[in-house]
């Protein structure tokens, strides 16, 4: 059984006013397994949220059917097991740290009491929100606001996680820190969907990621897959290269990219040792040689590019 | 469901505004400890003048401030549905495993019930100086507490379902206004002063088709008064004596008010389950 299952995903929009219809989702069909992290990006308006809210019952498809953990999302009880943290979320001003953790956690069927109190001071104290807990929400900072959500999102220990920006507005050392927690869950079993726009982070948390645009998948699979880069390498020299050496190297590799005291190649091993014997034979000292990966930033701006164009 | 109730409380004593419906409501107390004076235990007054004068004192007091309770009780609960369906807010209500007709009823529920227990603690207040000052204890005073309610839930409903198409308070809040102030004692009028004025029978049709379907919270005072009086109440059609001029009302209003509060709800969920958001 897979943790999250849409089948043909469609979701069009009437825009108020000119009445034009817009496709938010395309025939979108993916799994999620349990235990992964699994990352959703997009540039604006690709339907990343529009997916979420469909997987959570927020939104309705036009057409296609969603399931959570088998059971159909537009039954109830299909997020049972279910945690949220929306982009932007409002708790009730009025309500102290603690008071909106209990609330939400009688919402997602947690009995009051004892059990529940253990629970809360658990998160408040993983959150670091543990001094804050009587204290009115709507003194909290905006990084305090997020650490506060993404208790409520975890409280009832859901087997699945749905964060939405979860690190928006939360300082470096908090980011690093909600990694780590986003980590230990993970280590349990949980299964994680993450939607963010900070692309080093999901490359750091994710397993797998699906790239969206103009609500069609343009890309899926694991991040280390998607961001192999096989046969470029980069050679960094101590000395400058003479201009004699640079004609070798392009005897070698036509292609390859030449600087004062850099070379990128893109055809392969065998060639890079040639290139690596021209310097040595040329008494030139290698600092360094790396094999080139591209980040998931890289990947996602070339897809989107691609598929733009296309 | 008590969860979404007891937060509801919570939402209603957060608000500014209810500090203002208390002052109100403790003013009025305050009023009738210290300005009603009917002191049956010297022998100033008899326990039958007693009897009349807690009923006129109660029944002036509807007459003064029944519609004004039900739009004060509007006002300070307008903003539960609008607030609610705030981004970011009811997502994640929503997202919990909670059914949508639940979360709605349980808002309105938690309105309803909050304006109960003002009633209890205004009219319950009133009923005990009353009853402490004169001697005479007649519950059916305490029956009001129902009525107004029952006219409150009536108009919230209208308020619920402004609340869910525009997500306005404002918007709520004058149509609730419009209703209370102008439509329904215009409706309740329509036949000793529209019909004087307009021979068309479709027109006429349309003033009795408004007035049946719309809620009557002005005539619940009447049902109250009329039970404080222990006075007839027609089954289905209020009646004036030609030759008295007495008016009796009819079970119609409250019937009517609660079928039609029945009705929007039905719809208000309908359209809340449907709703993207």
């Amino acid at each position: 059984m897979h943790v999250i299952e849409t089948q043909n995903l469609y979701k069009e929009y009437t825009q108020k006013f000119s009445k034009q219809k817009v496709n938010a989702l395309n025939d979108f069909t993916f799994n999620v397994e349990q235990g992964e992290i699994f990352g959703l990006l997009g540039p604006n308006g690709a339907g990343k949220t529009t997916l979420i809210k469909i997987l959570l019952a927020i939104t309705f498809p036009t057409n296609g059917s969603a399931k959570l953990f088998g059971t159909d999302v537009k039954n109830h009880k299909a997020k049972a097991k279910v945690g949220y943290l929306p982009e932007n979320h409002k708790f009730p001003s009025y309500l102290t740290g603690e008071q909106v953790l209990s609330y939400y956690g009688e919402l997602s069927g947690m009995k009051g009491g004892s059990e529940m109190n253990k629970r809360i001071d658990e998160m408040l104290g993983l959150m670091n929100l543990a001094k804050w807990r009587k204290t009115k929400i709507k003194k909290y900072s905006k990084g305090m606001m997020q650490k506060l959500g993404l208790a409520q999102s975890m409280l009832s220990d859901p087997d699945l996680i749905f964060l939405d920006e979860p690190t928006d507005g939360v300082d470096p050392i908090g980011r690093k820190e909600i990694r780590d927690i986003l980590a230990q869950i993970k280590s349990r079993g949980k299964t994680i969907f993450l939607n963010s726009h900070l692309l080093s982070e999901v490359e750091m948390i994710c397993d797998r990621v699906a790239i969206l645009n103009k609500g069609d998948l343009i890309k899926e699979g694991n991040v280390e897959d998607l961001t192999k880069t096989e046969n470029v390498f980069a050679i960094h020299t101590v000395e400058s290269l003479s201009l004699e050496i640079k004609q070798k190297i392009l005897l070698i590799d036509k292609n390859a990219g030449i600087g004062e005291k850099e070379i990128n190649t893109e055809t392969g091993l065998a060639n890079l040792n040639k290139i690596i014997d021209i310097l040595r034979s040329s008494n030139i000292s290698i600092q360094s040689v790396n094999q080139k990966t591209s980040t998931l930033e890289e990947l996602f701006i070339n897809v989107i590019k691609k598929d733009n164009t296309n | 469901m008590l969860t979404i109730i007891q937060n509801t409380f919570r939402e209603a004593l957060a608000k500014k505004i209810f500090y203002g419906y208390y002052i109100f409501y403790a003013i009025v107390i305050l009023i009738m400890i210290f300005l009603v004076n009917m002191d049956s235990v010297e022998g100033v007054m008899s326990l039958a003048d007693s009897k009349m004068l807690v009923q006129q004192v109660e029944t002036g007091f509807f007459t003064l401030s029944w519609n004004l309770i039900i739009f004060f009780s509007l006002i300070s609960t307008a903003s539960f549905i609008p607030s609610m369906l705030e981004k970011g807010t009811i997502d994640l209500l929503i997202s919990k495993p909670i059914s949508r007709p639940i979360i709605l009823i349980s808002k309105f529920l938690g309105a309803v019930l909050f304006v109960f227990l003002s009633m209890v603690f205004l009219l319950g207040s009133i009923w005990l100086i009353l009853s402490l000052k004169s001697g005479y204890w007649d519950p059916k005073f305490l029956l009001s507490i129902l009525w107004i309610t029952l006219a409150f839930a009536s108009m919230y409903s209208v308020v619920v379902i402004i609340g869910l198409t525009t997500q306005s308070t404002v918007v709520a809040i004058l149509v609730s206004f419009f209703l209370i102030f102008v439509l329904c004692p215009l409706l309740s009028l329509r036949e000793a002063v529209i019909f004087s004025l307009v021979s068309n029978d479709t027109v006429k049709f349309v003033f009795d088709f408004l007035y049946y379907v719309l809620p009557k919270p002005g005539e619940f005072k009447d049902i109250a008064n009329s039970m404080i009086l222990s006075e007839q109440i027609n089954m289905w059609k209020n009646s004036v004596n030609t030759e008295t001029g007495i008016f009796t009302i009819s079970w119609l209003s409250p019937i009517s008010s609660v079928l039609f509060m029945l009705a929007v709800m039905a719809y208000s969920i309908f359209y809340f389950s449907k709703k993207d958001y």
